[in-house]
């Protein structure tokens, strides 16, 4: 719900007002459902968006308002937008719902607008975690036959197709609950085993956009990229995190951390001005002139990203009038020192040793560790001073699925407000967050020190939670049984590679003495 | 990079107290055109310094066609709705790209290099 929430809101849509209601679907259960319904007062008006779709017969209706489902389907977690025209518990209780609503005023009103002789039209069965065949399916679709469709079924690419959905229970993992044997011991057939727990009618206005498969968006899939590295953000998440962070055309968003550039690139797909800088010369050079950042930008025909080689814990002394507001989203995947360490700018040592002068255009300035405490400071603070008020920040974080407290382990700024926090898991124990925050107050230069000071609830302990994941893991193999015997196997296959390459190089040494 | 990121950027040398605005020494730009974007622009007009902005568009024309100064207004008023200006402020905030040169720190005269349009503010370790 996140995210549909957040692209809402950027539409002046409030999810659960008056103009917004989420209604309760047929059946209470307490698992979670793959639905939601949406109820609008019927004549919204004055909000950038129509409930309508295609072309419009009514000439008071605002040309610039962007038709609902366009809106919807920006958002790569819902699978399409429907049209409801009538729900019940079971197909029986559907179609009588159905009816009612085809008698009212509001349903007849649609009903003229989508059954005109030019409409083709045709019913998709969606029967989720059962099947039915062929003929059960039909009957099915008799059901509905009081719907007085004046055009032609057309099953390819008709004006409107709509679907009746039958809802079985399903499970967290997306399996169907259902139990197999009865008390009896006899095997229940499937379908009776699976009872609807709802069934809906309506109209197909929009699909998501998917990334993978056959879906608009898979030409951005990484898979298509010129340049990648092993910490490219995959092309879902990071537009996910575009809607969290609300961006679209005519906004400014900077990427502090931009890596190879993959959040970037999907932020600009969005339209944003984007900005992205590293501490990092060689990921912003890339590989060549043709396998760069830029390089992923001129391959969607977009504009050239502005980059900036400098060091994000001194934002404010690379950049003048830094406490004036600059930037409407801040979207990144700060390090963490899994896959690549964060560094900043400054020897180990307390002296440092003078770099040479005929040597100083080349030289490569030493940068000492960055720890993940002064990592998520510097980038919280950095926000809290740049976002304009209403601004996003947003950002991944390596995470723990049990023993983490949203209120207390987070790191948190006087001037940000939490939005969202949302759990991706990899494994059952590791994960990632996702974490959305407002900037809500004005940034006082004065109180730098408090603002840094205050990060972290309980002390930079809680930064470790996030940082070194990786050790922490090795940890915890080793505890595990067997852990031992598998170490030395993988040693002993190590210690051979290493032999054979040796012996290889060896032959060819003493050829080419030979030669 | 583009003149609006020029805007910002200061030297943070150790030592120097006035860093800003850079002196840019250009040795390649090129003029990049894309949609004006008028909401942008005017959004962004109150928060750059106009008189560096000038002083930048100068310190390239050398080496860009760029007869644009004489035909910018003298200063940003409060509300511009004029096309064509906002449409020439996009042209020199914008699509002015420098690719290779240096910025160079008015108060230690110490040069970061642009290289592929991409500044390098990194000071060595004995800088900062």
């Amino acid at each position: 719900n996140a995210e549909l929430e957040s692209v809402l809101d950027l539409f002046g849509i409030k999810l659960s007002s008056p103009d917004c209601q989420i209604l309760t679907l047929p059946t209470s259960t307490e698992r979670a459902r793959p639905f939601l319904v949406l109820s609008f007062p019927h004549n919204l008006k004055g909000k950038r968006f129509r409930l309508q779709d295609g072309k419009c017969d009514d000439q008071s209706q605002d040309q610039d308002q962007i038709p609902f489902s366009n809106i919807i389907s920006r958002c790569i977690l819902v699978r399409s937008v429907i049209e409801l025209w009538g729900v019940g518990k079971t197909l029986s209780d559907c179609v009588a719902c159905s009816k009612k609503w085809n008698e009212s005023s509001i349903g007849k009103e649609i009903f003229e607008k989508n059954s005109g002789i030019d409409k083709s039209w045709k019913i998709t069965i969606h029967t989720l975690g059962t099947k039915y065949t062929r003929l059960e399916q039909d009957n099915m679709r008799l059901r509905f036959r009081f719907f007085d469709f004046k055009g032609q079924v057309k099953m390819e690419d008709p004006t409107n197709e709509f679907i009746m959905i039958r809802e079985a229970e399903i499970d967290v993992l997306g399996n169907v609950v259902h139990p197999q044997q009865d008390c009896n011991k006899k095997i229940i057939q499937e379908n009776v085993a699976r009872p609807p727990i709802g069934v809906y009618f309506g109209r197909i206005l929009g699909q998501g956009r998917l990334v993978k498969g056959r879906g608009a968006m898979e030409q951005y899939s990484l898979k298509r990229r010129a340049y990648l590295g092993p910490t490219s953000m995959d092309a879902e998440l990071s537009f996910i995190m575009t809607n969290f962070g609300q961006v679209e055309k005519g906004k400014c968003v900077i990427d502090p951390f931009v890596g190879t550039g993959s959040i970037l690139l999907s932020c600009a797909i969005r339209g944003a001005y984007c900005s992205g800088t590293d501490i990092d010369i060689r990921v912003l050079r890339g590989r060549s002139e043709h396998e760069n950042i830029r390089s992923n930008f001129l391959q969607f025909g977009l504009p050239r990203p502005e980059l900036v080689r400098s060091d994000n814990a001194i934002y404010h002394r690379h950049y003048q009038r830094s406490e004036v507001p600059l930037y409407d989203a801040i979207v990144t995947d700060p390090p963490y020192g899994i896959r690549a360490g964060a560094r900043k700018t400054g020897s180990k040592l307390e002296t440092p040793k003078p770099v040479v002068e005929e040597l100083r255009h080349n030289h490569i300035a030493q940068t000492k560790p960055y720890s993940v405490a002064d990592v998520m400071a510097d980038l919280l603070d950095m926000a809290a001073r740049t976002l304009v008020m209403g601004g996003r920040l947003v950002y991944v974080i390596p995470s723990f699925s049990i023993n983490f407290s949203i209120e207390d382990d987070l790191p948190q700024h006087t001037c940000l407000e939490l939005i969202h926090c949302c759990y991706q898991s990899f494994t059952s124990e590791l994960g990632r967050r996702i974490v959305t925050m407002k900037k809500v107050g004005d940034y006082e230069e004065t109180h730098q020190e408090e603002y840094l000071s205050a990060v972290w609830k309980n002390g930079a302990e809680s930064a470790e939670k996030c940082a070194n994941i990786r050790d922490k893991l090795l940890e915890a193999a080793k505890k595990k049984p067997g852990y031992q015997q598998k170490a030395a196997i993988r040693k002993e296959k190590r210690r051979k590679s290493r032999e054979a390459k040796k012996l290889s190089k060896r032959k060819f040494a003493t050829l080419d003495q030979k030669g | 990079m583009r003149l609006l990121t020029h805007n910002m950027l200061q030297s943070n040398v150790r030592g120097t107290t006035n860093g800003y605005p850079l002196n840019i020494e250009v040795e390649n730009a090129i003029i990049e055109e894309s949609p004006v974007e008028t909401e942008l622009i005017k959004r962004l007009l109150p928060k750059i310094d106009y008189k560096v902005l000038k002083r930048a568009i100068q310190q390239i024309s050398s080496h860009l066609p760029l007869p644009v100064l004489e035909e910018l207004p003298e200063r940003l008023s409060e509300d511009i709705d004029d096309e064509t200006v906002l449409s020439l402020l996009h042209t020199v905030l914008m699509d002015v790209h420098v690719l290779e040169g240096h910025l160079v720190c008015p108060d230690s005269g110490r040069k970061f290099p642009i290289k592929q349009g991409i500044p390098n503010m990194i000071l060595h370790e004995d800088e900062i």
